[in-house]
């Protein structure tokens, strides 16, 4: 059964539509990833499916209901929610404030969730009184999906995660998203690094001219000729 | 030395009322991107407000000061809802006019009812008190504890509730507010509430601490909008102390300067900070 379902996909911001028939399936705790060439329209995909670009064709549906152009905040309500690629964190906030805001639609008491946060990036907890704006690239992002989650989401959308980050961020960030999908929590992820994210997906959908070209699972498309020699620069070890 | 300190607490007064004014320029710019030019007039219009019910009405001003600064936040919100809400999917610059307009109307109709002419709210003669040689006036006593506590309220508002924060958040980066799931248009409304009764307590101790007369919060404008510019546009914080920067030199230029350029200073600020910081002198962001 799957949690979150594109079909038929035309979206865009005013001008002609970028994406022109794409598709997308999410199932409930698994990690997905679309990848494609620069341009292809993936942050794009995620956008339309979060409201912030205009679908004018095909349907979106999360748990079964239609949410096609629904706006941002009655999403993160209905248990989506998603990470911009750059301005991730609000800078003047401290780390605390942060997750603070991710919580904004909850009513209840936030401290459990804060507080799990900082287990799953420890690196966080001693600087929760410092302003986002001061930290490293890697731990705004840590902040970022943190904020995220505080709000108890179904499904997690990432736009690009480790873009600018170095390796051993990288490495955290992706541990750390396959522990989040453990938790219970589907994810769905925009990356460039397609190779090391396809490794890391239960699901991958290679998005060319703001088309789905393949769906399939992460190790299948790994495998795939065709997708490893357009997309991935060439066969792999 | 003397002479100094004197302007120094000429200049904390009139950077007290500055900053009260700057806060609201610096969230609305933040929050909606435009700036507020009738925010000078929101400010003529509390005090306005205020002197009806004191002079008009002779109530004693302890209680006209909160009935105009409730009376200017309705009106604000009032003016949001019906005029800049329907503005806000189109280009800034057309909120800027519109808020152009909005300080005519304003002016206008504060001129209409109660006259071009210079009024007071009383006028008892005080004699100022004598502090380790400083000339004290009762009424700075008024404005620096009123401004004190509104900037003590503010700062209690902004880091410790769930609305405040989400100001702060919405100031930093509207679109990553709307993401995340913050109701944005209810902070707006907040946004206006604070910004519209900081302005009339502004404006009442503007007119406390000279007088009233329609153009008294267009001449303020240019201040207030340095002072915002100095602090950083969208950071509250950054606007209170742009206030108080921008009074304290308006005060001690006229050690140097004939006090005929008082209004130059502010105007040189903008001028140079565009220049040289234009995000502002504690751009954290």
């Amino acid at each position: 059964m799957s949690l979150l379902r594109a079909t038929g996909i035309h979206a865009g911001y005013g001008g002609a539509d970028i994406l022109r028939g794409a598709e997308l399936e999410v199932a409930a705790n698994e990690i997905a990833v679309i990848v494609g060439p620069n341009g292809a329209g993936k942050s794009t995909l995620m956008k339309a499916v979060f409201g912030l670009a205009a679908v004018h064709e095909g349907s979106i549906t999360f748990d079964g209901s239609a949410i096609t152009n629904h706006a941002p905040d009655r999403l993160v309500r209905g248990g989506l929610s998603y990470v911009p690629q750059e301005r991730n964190v609000f800078a003047s906030l401290t780390v605390s404030e942060n997750l603070d805001m991710g919580a904004f639609t909850r009513r209840d008491d936030t401290t459990a969730d804060r507080e799990r946060i900082f287990s799953i990036f420890p690196d966080l907890a001693d600087k929760r009184r410092q302003p986002a704006g001061q930290l490293s690239g890697g731990q705004r992002q840590m902040v970022a999906i943190g904020r995220a989650l505080m709000v108890r989401p179904r499904l997690l959308m990432l736009d690009e995660p480790t873009a600018g980050l170095s390796p051993k961020f990288v490495d955290q960030i992706f541990e750390r998203i396959a522990a989040i999908r453990d938790e219970g929590v589907a994810v769905l992820m925009v990356e460039q690094n397609a190779r090391r994210a396809l490794h890391a997906a239960d699901r991958g959908f290679v998005l060319v001219n703001g088309q789905t070209r393949f769906a399939d699972t992460g190790d299948a498309l790994l495998r795939n000729r065709e997708v490893a020699e357009a997309f991935l620069g060439g066969a792999g070890p | 030395m003397i002479e100094i300190a004197q302007l120094l607490v000429f200049g904390v007064v009139l950077g007290g009322i500055i900053a009260l004014g700057a806060v609201g320029v610096s969230l609305l710019f933040g929050i909606l991107r435009f700036a507020h030019f009738a925010h000078g007039d929101m400010m003529t219009l509390g005090a306005y407000i205020a002197f009806f019910f004191a002079a008009t009405l002779g109530l004693p001003l302890y209680f006209a000061f909160p009935i105009a600064i409730v009376a200017t936040i309705a009106i604000a919100v009032a003016i949001d809802q019906v005029l800049y809400r329907r503005l806000r999917r189109t280009a800034p610059v057309i909120l800027l006019f519109s808020s152009f307009g909005m300080a005519l109307i304003l002016r206008s109709v504060v001129e209409m009812i109660f006259g071009p002419d210079t009024v007071v709210y009383d006028n008892a003669i005080r004699l100022p008190w004598t502090v380790a040689g400083l000339r004290i006036k009762p009424d700075h006593v008024v404005i620096l504890a009123g401004t004190a506590l509104l900037v003590a309220a503010l700062h209690l508002f902004l880091r410790h509730t769930r609305t405040g924060k989400a100001m702060r958040a919405m100031a930093d980066d509207p679109d990553l507010a709307r993401v995340s799931g913050i109701n944005t248009e209810r902070v707006i409304v907040w946004t206006w509430v604070i910004g519209g009764g900081l302005a009339a307590a502004a404006g009442m101790f503007l007119a406390l601490d000279t007088r009233l007369v329609p153009l008294m919060g267009w001449h303020i404008l240019l201040p207030v909008f340095a002072a915002a510019i100095l602090g950083g546009i969208g950071n509250p914080y950054g606007a209170i102390l742009g206030g108080l920067a921008i009074g304290i030199a308006t005060e001690l230029s006229t050690l140097i300067l004939p006090p005929v350029y008082k209004p130059a200073v502010a105007f040189l600020v903008i001028v140079a900070m565009l220049i040289w910081r234009p995000t502002g002198l504690f751009a954290g962001r």
